[in-house]
């Protein structure tokens, strides 16, 4: 029991600014954006007038949530749950990781396993730790609901349905630090479970059945399989039905005693795809440093290349199912267009929004070919590399150069998955091309974070794998989400993913783009020439 | 004799650390130049700025002549390094290691010498290639560095402790290796605090204390600093006549035997007068690098000598 303590205590310290910025952002973002909501939205007439659009088309649930009437309540809870959701998922699935493969990999954790805690008491420090933060989460979700004066029981509820999909990706999270070898593959893994539950119930709510009022929907089964499915469930302010959530407590039940299961059949350090001999000789691509950055961030590449395979797929085929709607009921086809950007059709603002979507996978696999280089630097490789003819600056414009090459390949594989879907559609030439200049349109973003993550490299290296993801995310709920929730104007603007071009009738507004591009290419320029003074930072 | 490696007034500090403070070094062409130095000395820091991976704070460091920060990259092609503590990357196999270094170094030109240095090295190592990174242990990624080393040809070897967790079997190997490319005119330095290595391969000897020389020289140079130790058994001598002996210091009699130190010069002088005395059991130990040593770090090894007081002595 003392030496529980003792581990939660050293978590709780070392976790104690990361979870602290975590922690609050949260409840302050709940804060905020309801406040925003409720001033945005005042009126029942207005909640009611948005609900029936968005039931109408349903696509737009997918980036929203589960309709369940126009009360004050169901409405926040519909436009911030499952943003909330993935936030606190993220939050759960790193914490998990940081704590269990990644101290196992650099070795840490021996150290720890060789005293009286022994192998398993850190697994159990980590769960208590992990669970301790996701209800302080979901209390101040709550608080934040009721400070703006929304019902105490629905607030509760909303935020046990937070506190209960974090729980779950928590679980989730030590589940696949068990059966990766790496922290970075670990936290791939969670991160694509978090991604993957915010999109399975999104398809469980575009693809639900809506009532007749056009103010409710009943989800379909994609929904089921989704912890943030079960949160929503729920139906917090109304039902707040909390049997849902049994679920997401026996699913990560179950996943827990998996994972202690798994910690104490295997050895420390190892996991559980066994090793194979290797090659004894190196293949032709290991003769350059290009080659060995590009070896090095192959696996990532093609991971977020299928990512964005399915991205494609999906706005592909959610174009032809607003095409349906759109002859069905031109009415609100028309007032949809409206709202969502004047000129452009109901098709390319979906494509648009859609293929924002592949352009953060698009940045999400450069920045991690950034932290790679730092990743390099911190473990000591880099410095092999160094020590032989390679210069210096010359090492780090490889990993700029594997970045373009990631951003091109996940846009290529989007935009092909996409041609896929093309053939159904009305006008399928009109949809190809638009699809491709959609594609294209989002290489810029992707220079700005590559250069961004480089940057931060260049200048804050121990900052690299914290700052640059918190930069990527931060920036893309921010563009994304930030319209939906009423942030300021100028603040939407500080986003890179607001100024993607968009196809707009027939012409494309590059303006945003080309700015983008000078800001990627000046980023990269200066990070590659900091190496000309830069001293290699070891780890820690 | 040309220098290959210069450096003068070396600092470099590491915020209010100075790790080195004021280094003298110098290395000549085909010298096997041993450094010596207690941990934190600042022997790594050292190579560090002589491969350009770090950068002087103030003083003046060149290899090959030129400066190592700014032509780090042309250098390298001159030069192979081990370090004392070798990363790899834990998914590539130790073999796809040795190539990848080799072949960043420029072995392009000549595959076949290469393939059969390193299936040589590998060999005569007990290396096998075909394993991950990460499951080797600190001797095996230790050859892993040593192998792409030795396997390339180079005219400069700037060795870090490069055989800490090596076993003694390996550690001839290495030892062959260095004698090897030292015969064929090669500069090698090699920073360790294994004395007996050192004694074995090096002409010259640098050692620093605290970032700054404290001694430089040849093996022969170093030992005059230090006494001969000589010793003898009591057996039938009066302990009286000793002090008759000319140049006798820490004069001590235990376990039966009596026991002196003499300046290493005058070891000979002293030879007459042990005839005399007809001693039995007669030992003269030459002074040992390690003696040299302890003698120079004898003081730090009392109450953990703070770096405070070091600073007010410099």
């Amino acid at each position: 029991m003392n030496e529980l303590l003792v581990l939660l205590r050293q978590r709780r310290r070392r976790d104690r600014f990361q979870l602290a910025v975590w922690i609050i952002s949260i409840g302050l973002l709940t804060y905020a954006s309801t406040a925003s909501v409720a001033g945005t939205y005042g009126d029942e007439a207005g909640r009611t007038q948005i609900l029936q659009l968005a039931v109408a088309t349903r696509t737009v649930l997918v980036f929203r949530g589960t309709p369940n009437g126009p009360s004050l309540g169901a409405f926040v809870f519909f436009e911030l749950f499952s943003w909330l959701a993935v936030m606190v998922g993220l939050m759960s699935s790193f914490l998990a990781v940081r704590h269990s493969r990644a101290d196992e990999e650099l070795g840490r954790a021996e150290l720890v396993a060789s005293t009286p805690a022994g192998r398993i008491l850190p697994t159990v420090a980590t769960v208590v730790h992990g669970l301790l933060a996701n209800v302080v989460v979901g209390v101040l979700v709550a608080l934040a609901l009721i400070a703006n004066g929304l019902d105490a029981a629905g607030s509760f509820v909303f935020g046990a349905a937070v506190t209960a999909v974090g729980a779950t990706c928590l679980a989730f999270g030590l589940f696949v630090a068990q059966l990766f070898r790496t922290s970075r593959g670990a936290n791939g893994a969670g991160v694509a479970f978090v991604i993957g539950a915010y999109i399975m119930r999104g398809i469980g709510d575009a693809a639900g059945t809506p009532s007749d009022d056009l103010l409710h929907v009943t989800p379909a089964w994609p929904s089921w399989i989704s912890p943030i499915g079960w949160g929503q469930a729920t139906g917090a302010y109304v039902r707040n039905d909390l049997r849902p959530l049994l679920l997401a407590v026996v699913f990560s039940a179950v996943l827990v005693a998996v994972v202690f299961g798994l910690q104490s059949v295997r050895d420390q350090g190892a996991s559980l795809i066994p090793g194979r001999p290797g090659r004894a000789n190196a293949g032709p691509l290991l003769s350059s440093s290009v080659g060995l950055a590009w070896r090095l961030n192959s696996t990532v590449i093609a991971s977020w290349a299928v990512g964005g395979a399915v991205g494609g797929l999906l706005a592909t085929s959610l174009s032809s199912l607003v095409d349906e709607v759109g002859s069905e009921a031109p009415d609100v086809a028309k007032v949809l267009q409206g709202s969502l950007g004047g000129a452009a059709s109901l098709e390319q603002a979906l494509m648009a929004t859609v293929f924002g979507i592949v352009g953060v996978l698009a940045c999400c696999c450069v920045v991690q070919i950034g932290i790679r280089a730092r990743q390099e630097e911190a473990h000591g490789t880099a410095e092999t590399v160094l020590t032989t003819p390679v210069p210096r600056i010359r090492w780090l414009a490889d990993y700029w150069l594997v970045g373009v090459l990631a951003t091109l390949i996940v846009l290529a594989c989007a935009a092909l998955a996409g041609l896929v879907g093309v053939g159904r559609a009305a006008d399928p030439d009109a949809l190809a091309t638009e699809l491709v200049e959609t594609a294209i349109a989002q290489i810029p973003v992707a220079l700005v974070f590559l250069g961004l993550t480089l940057l931060v490299f260049a200048y804050l290296p121990r900052a690299t794998i914290p700052l640059a993801w918190s930069l990527v995310g931060f920036l893309a709920m921010l563009g994304i989400f930030g319209p939906l929730f009423g942030a300021p104007k100028w603040l939407v603007n500080v986003s890179p993913f607001t100024h993607a071009p968009v196809p707009v009738g027939d012409s494309v507004d590059w303006t945003g783009g080309l700015w983008m591009i000078g800001i990627g290419l000046v980023t990269a320029a200066l990070a590659v020439a900091s190496m000309r003074r830069r001293e290699l930072v070891s780890g820690g | 004799m040309t220098t290959v490696i210069q450096t003068r007034d070396l600092v470099k500090t590491y915020g209010r650390v100075r790790a080195l403070d004021g280094l003298d070094l110098s290395v000549s062409a085909g010298e096997v130049h041993g450094f010596l130095g207690p941990n934190g000395a600042g022997k790594s820091t050292t190579i560090r700025i002589l491969l350009g991976l770090a950068r002087a704070t103030g003083g003046e460091a060149t290899v090959f002549g030129e400066d190592p920060w700014r032509r780090a990259h042309e250098l390298h092609r001159r030069i192979a390094y081990v370090p004392g503590d070798v990363s790899l990357w834990p998914n590539f196999t130790g073999g796809e290691a040795i190539d990848l270094i080799a072949r960043l170094r420029g072995d392009g030109k000549d595959k076949e010498a290469y393939l059969e240095r390193k299936q040589r090295l590998i060999a005569a190592f007990e290396f096998d290639p075909r394993k991950k990174g990460r499951t080797y242990s600190k001797g095996n990624r230790q050859k892993v560095a040593l192998i792409s080393a030795f396997a390339t040809p180079a005219e400069l070897y700037l060795l870090d402790e490069p055989t800490s967790g090596l076993d003694p079997l390996m550690e001839q190997v290495f030892n062959r290796e260095v004698a090897r490319v030292a015969e064929q005119g090669a500069t090698v330095l090699l920073s360790s605090h294994i004395l007996s290595e050192v004694e074995q391969l090096c002409n010259r000897v640098t050692i620093i204390r605290a970032g700054r020389m404290a001694e430089t020289g040849t093996l022969a140079d170093l030992r005059h600093l230090t006494r001969t130790e000589v010793a003898f058994s009591t057996q039938g001598q009066d302990p009286g006549v000793l002090t008759g002996v000319p140049g006798a210091n820490d004069v001590r009699i235990d376990n039966g035997r009596v026991s002196f130190t003499i300046d290493s010069d005058r070891v000979t002088a002293v030879l007459p007068e042990l005839a005399r005395l007809e001693v039995t059991g007669l030992t003269i130990k030459p002074p040992s690098l390690e003696e040299l040593f302890l003698r120079d770090y004898g003081d730090e090894l009392a109450p953990a000598g703070t770096r405070g007081s070091r600073e007010v002595r410099s």
